[in-house]
């Protein structure tokens, strides 16, 4: 039964750099994600021994600021998320009875550009100072104008949260399609373990909130190294600042970063409550109490958690109205989680609470919890909230908010600690560690509230308050040490440990404790099926009889003409997926045919791109090092992109699974809805972005002021009409391959793929034309600097035609694959293209009127 | 003639603050009682959790004391729900009523402090704030420019605060009046001071390095004081709007009459 999918063993240093294996890759997380907590942590232990007195006579005022924004940075997006997503990739897949993720290379992938966003993080500290305004990053400080320097340090801040949101989307994308199409038969989305179904929620809010991110850190990229002015604004000479050229500058980043900031919060806090109605079920020895009303409950939060937004900004000057409907939609977002709060209180009623590490670490998290949440009602009084604002009220709270989520997490770590090596830890010094632990959380956050008159991110305070920081301060290192027992433990345990069987804890129920600890590398048995109401595993010759007498309920009804091969690299370069048949499936599952798992393409990828984003940290500068760096990682990046479509890879789909809603949508069909979904909020929110900055400037003398008589329509025009056309020939080509006429698909695709460079070829010389006008007006040419509405045309445009370059490149592929004879009879490969092509023109429909017309 | 300018001027432009709810009262009487509400509502559920957590702890015995009460889940179960969620709902309605007739109580004390007191009550005194790097500059009516905020006692202050560069937060936290100071936008706010004195206003929004050092002083004066002061800035300015002008001119009719 055991094979290894070409895989090297564990205690190879080699198969770390090529596993695909979702739980290789969640190893990797957990201890990736430590050690950013170990970062961010010394960093807060520097600020606060600074914070010990008044004054910043250990770190200087830059330094402090470094420490105090780096370390908000480093704790919300490389520590805590990716932390949980440690457990999502090891336990999700397991839970619900998948042999892996939907794409295990794309989920390598994830896993390496958020390890290299990291390491790009840590570079960042070394090109003179990192970045220093704040984790929440406000306009117009995040600008190179504020910064002082070279400011190299922040560019490169900013282009690794880029790459770790595309980490993140990548990750999105995989589990949502591998929630959807891989569920043990049986298995309605509601009856997922609860855990599994936190996880589900949260990356459908990180596949929109993270897109409206990306947005913004886009946007922010392309002010500091394109030149664009949307963070920006300037002043005409006098004092007051009326006459800003850009007035939107600092709000729009506020919206853009709030949009997104929010439901970060329970993006962060879901997974942490999935851990702790786990460890509540199975340590309590009781079924969740009012599971479905707890699941209500999430959706619910899930869904306000993006019309809440503007709580944050309350004294930005929004009108009363708008007050009134965010301060309703904040109240109304709490009202779920009292529920949640009493659903774990009443699980314990008539259990057998026994108090093991992980369970202490979950009830503490639940008392923590409790605290952040009614500090938290103060926030939504707005007239409390004016005062709190920017305050140590506001830190204390989402302290004990988003660190209770932390306690909750480092209790799923002692809960799948034997699960993840097979030894026990020792349970004494993990009482004592959450002893430690709570001691110093407590005695680090709850002094805060007693200073909350401290103003936020300030290293002076008046002498009344020193005894409260002092405190504060104590806690902090209590709390650091609590960890230093923690990996002790942990590191100790994996030679001391006892050993443990498929499950230690009495009471578990869900399917990763029905496997040995560890799982061997397929996971299962046997074909893992809810069909009766318990967890069964299925031979073979059951999954063949079962498929063959309800064909619906097997993967798909026909076998694939290329013997089901598929490839999981870039959603849309990928070959078709294949629904292999139930037969091949079932050997699939027995390990009879098991094709090489071993990836080294997603490393070299994602070295690649750090390489470029350090490059281009630099490039403003005009450095050659920095340039060639940029270069040379841009075509290291493309290389080993292509290298990895061309690389054979077998993921086939399940032989039987729960697909409930997706049935009849295969897998890369999902994958790339789920992409395009994303991608629709990127567009969104540049979209958006551009109607407010046109908003705040005057939405007529916009065009008055700001726009030369020379952008005119005609070029817009032509581009519609090349590219409306180039979507018929999609359709064409797609017609042409399942009448299998190889001349009428290559012909359409090259078409497509002409009218596409038309497109920018048209592009380029209107560009051209426009960046070197000379009117009174406009001297020296309307180029992406000249101002507001030269910034937005460039750079929203610029999107878009980036988006057509690469839909060009995945053509150019297509059509020299079709001349070599694909895609005949099988035209799935160029249905995916043609969805993400439709989108592209779809997009420029909006564009268009938007940037030519209006 | 003193007298009869400043009975005129009393009638037109009634000048007392003193009986107007000073915002830092109105966030005093909120803050009291959120604070003993909720640190009442945080020791009974922290409480209740515990009680719940402690009672049934498992003895160790061999018997489960409840065994004929709830079933126990089993490995391999499909996920379902336990019993007892009638309380879960009987817990959660307390809560969210409490909560939101906490929320609806603010709200009437929200809108006093958005739209600020009655304006034929009160003559406000208009400032310009404009934040920069690192410091505040305030702008009198009479286009009187300083860095140190002077203000009458019990009279309504209404100001309108922007930045000339990033953005920042003005905040005198004695006084509870806080806003943004957004640049190329104008945020208000207002407030008034009973009691004579000097304060701190603050930055509250990270800018830049000397953040931590972006504070000045509010100095709240008699009223004669600081119309005697008021009117000696006049000289230099002519510059000001309406209102400034008025402002101005009712100052220097004030300047010289006993208070």
């Amino acid at each position: 039964m055991s094979h290894d999918h070409g895989l090297p063993p564990k205690s190879s240093v080699s198969r770390w750099f090529l596993t695909t294996n979702h739980k290789d890759i969640g190893v990797l997380y957990l201890i990736t994600a430590l050690f950013f907590l170990v970062f961010g942590g010394t960093l807060a232990l520097l600020f606060r021994l600074e914070l010990i007195s008044s004054g910043a006579d250990l770190l200087g005022s830059m330094g402090y600021n470094q420490a105090v924004s780096t370390h908000g940075l480093l704790m919300v997006f490389w520590f805590i998320s990716p932390f949980a997503f440690g457990f999502a990739n090891y336990v999700v897949p397991l839970q619900i009875g998948a042999d892996d993720l939907a794409f295990p290379r794309l989920n390598a992938l994830s896993y390496w550009l958020y390890l290299f966003s990291g390491i790009l993080m840590g570079v960042s500290f070394f090109q003179g100072t990192t970045f220093a305004g704040g984790w929440t990053m406000y306009a117009p400080l995040n600008t190179p104008a504020y910064i002082p320097g070279e400011g190299l340090g922040a560019t490169s801040v900013v282009l690794a949260l880029i790459m770790f949101t595309a980490a993140v989307t990548l990750g999105s994308v995989n589990f949502l399609t591998t929630m959807y199409r891989m569920r043990a038969e049986g298995l309605r989305m509601r009856d997922i373990p609860i855990f599994s179904l936190s996880i589900n929620l949260t990356v459908w809010m990180m596949l929109f909130a993270f897109a409206a991110l990306l947005a913004a850190l886009m946007i922010l990229a392309s002010d500091h190294i394109l030149g664009t002015t949307y963070f920006q604004y300037s002043i005409d000479g006098t004092t007051m600042a009326t006459d800003a050229d850009n007035p939107g500058a600092s709000l729009l980043w506020a919206h853009l970063f709030w949009f997104f900031g929010h439901p970060e919060v329970y993006i962060v806090f879901f997974p942490a409550l999935g851990v702790m109605a786990e460890c509540f079920q199975t340590f309590t020895g009781r079924r969740l109490v009012g599971r479905k009303w707890f699941i209500i409950s999430m959706v619910l939060v899930a869904l306000q958690s993006f019309v809440v937004w503007m709580h944050h900004m309350f004294l930005t000057g929004i009108n009363l109205p708008i007050k009134t409907i965010f301060m309703a939609t904040t109240i109304g977002i709490s009202l779920p989680f009292d529920l949640m709060v009493f659903s774990l209180i009443y699980t314990m009623a008539k259990g057998r609470v026994r108090f093991t590490t992980p369970f202490l670490f979950s009830l503490g998290a639940l008392i923590l919890f409790i605290i952040g949440g009614i500090t938290g009602v103060f926030l939504g009084a707005i007239v409390l909230d004016y005062q709190f604002r920017g305050t140590y009220w506001v830190v204390a709270h989402f302290h004990y908010v988003m660190v209770a989520g932390a306690t909750a997490l480092f209790g799923g770590l002692y809960y799948w600690y034997p699960k993840i090596t097979g030894k026990m830890y020792n349970e004494r010094l993990g009482k004592i560690q959450f002893g430690v632990y709570f001691l110093g959380f407590n005695l680090l956050y709850f002094p805060m509230f007693i200073a909350w008159e401290t103003p936020r991110r300030v290293f002076v305070y008046p002498d009344g308050l020193q005894i409260w920081h002092t405190m504060a301060t104590v806690g902090g290192f209590i709390l650091g040490a609590s960890f230093l027992i923690m990996f002790y433990n942990l590191f100790v345990s994996l030679w001391r440990g006892e050993d443990v069987g498929p499950n230690p804890w009495e009471y578990a129920t869900s399917a990763e404790w029905a496997v040995s600890s560890p799982p061997p590398l397929e996971n299962f048995p046997g074909v893992p099926s809810y069909a009766t109401g318990k967890l069964e595993f299925l031979d073979d010759e059951t999954v063949v009889e079962r498929t063959e007498r309800a064909p619906g309920a097997a993967a798909h009804g026909h076998a694939a003409t290329d013997g089901g091969t598929a490839t999981d690299g870039g959603a849309v370069t990928a070959r078709a997926a294949t629904t292999a048949t139930a037969m091949e499936s079932a050997h699939e599952v027995s390990g009879e045919e098991h094709a090489n798992h071993a990836s080294f393409w997603p490393f070299l990828v994602s070295l690649g791109g750090f390489i470029t984003f350090l490059g281009l940290s630099g490039v403003r500068t005009g450095s050659v090092f920095y340039l060639t760096m940029a270069a040379a990682g841009g075509v290291a990046t493309i290389g080993s992109l292509v290298g990895m479509t061309r690389e054979p890879f077998h993921a086939p789909e399940m032989a039987i699974a729960e697909r409930w809603p997706f049935e009849r949508v295969e897998k890369m069909k999902l994958g790339m809805w789920t992409f395009l979904a994303s991608d629709i909020v990127l567009f969104g929110a540049f979209i958006g972005s551009y109607a407010f900055v046109r908003v705040a400037y005057g939405w007529t003398a916009w065009h008055h002021d700001l726009i030369p008589a020379e952008h005119v329509t005609m070029p817009g025009l032509i581009n519609t009409y090349l590219l409306l056309t180039s979507s018929f020939l999609v359709v064409l080509a797609m017609v042409a391959a399942e009448r299998e006429s190889k001349r009428g698909t290559v012909a359409a695709l090259a078409g497509t793929f002409a009218l596409g460079v038309g497109f920018l070829i048209n592009k380029g010389l209107e560009w051209n034309h426009l960046f070197h006008i000379s009117t009174e007006t406009f001297p020296s040419g309307w180029n992406l600097s000249t101002n507001i509405a030269s910034s937005t045309f460039y750079l929203t445009t610029g999107l878009h035609g980036a988006h057509v370059t690469i839909g060009l490149i995945i053509c150019a592929y297509m059509t020299v694959r079709a001349w070599n004879g694909a895609y005949q009879g099988d035209d799935r490969a160029i249905e995916y293209f043609g969805l993400y092509w439709h989108f592209v023109d779809i997009v420029w429909l909006f564009l268009f009127p938007l940037f030519y017309i209006l | 003639m003193a007298v009869s300018l400043i009975t005129y001027a009393t009638v037109v432009f009634p000048m007392h603050g003193g009986d107007v709810r000073a915002p830092s009262a109105v966030f005093d009487q909120i803050f009291e009682v959120f604070l003993l509400l909720g640190t009442a509502v945080g020791v009974v559920v922290v409480a209740y959790t515990m009680y719940h957590a402690l009672k049934y702890r498992d003895d160790g015995g061999e018997t489960d004391p409840y065994a004929d009460k709830v079933e126990r889940p089993e490995m391999g179960e499909m996920p379902t729900g336990g019993t007892g969620g009638r309380k879960v709902f009987y817990s959660f309605s307390i809560s969210a009523i409490i909560v939101v007739s906490l929320i609806a109580w603010t709200y009437s004390q929200l809108l006093y402090i958005e739209q600020g007191p009655d304006p034929a009550q009160e003559e406000a005194l208009e400032i310009d704030v404009e934040g920069y790097r690192f410091g505040w500059d305030f702008v009198y009516p009479n286009g009187h420019t300083t860095n140190t905020l002077r203000v009458p006692q019990d009279r309504v202050v209404r100001l309108q605060v922007t930045s000339t560069d990033v953005f920042h937060n003005f905040g005198i936290p004695a006084l509870r009046v806080k806003t943004d100071a957004v640049p190329g936008q104008y945020t208000s706010a207002w407030f008034t001071a009973n009691e004579t004195g000097t304060y701190t206003a603050k930055c509250y929004e990270l800018c830049g390095s000397g953040h931590s050092l972006m504070t000045t002083d509010v100095v709240v004066m008699p009223q004669d004081e600081y119309e005697e002061w008021y009117a000696e800035t006049n000289g230099t300015a002519a510059s000001g709007n309406e209102t400034g002008q008025r402002i101005a001119t009712e100052a220097t009719a004030l300047g010289g009459a006993p208070a």
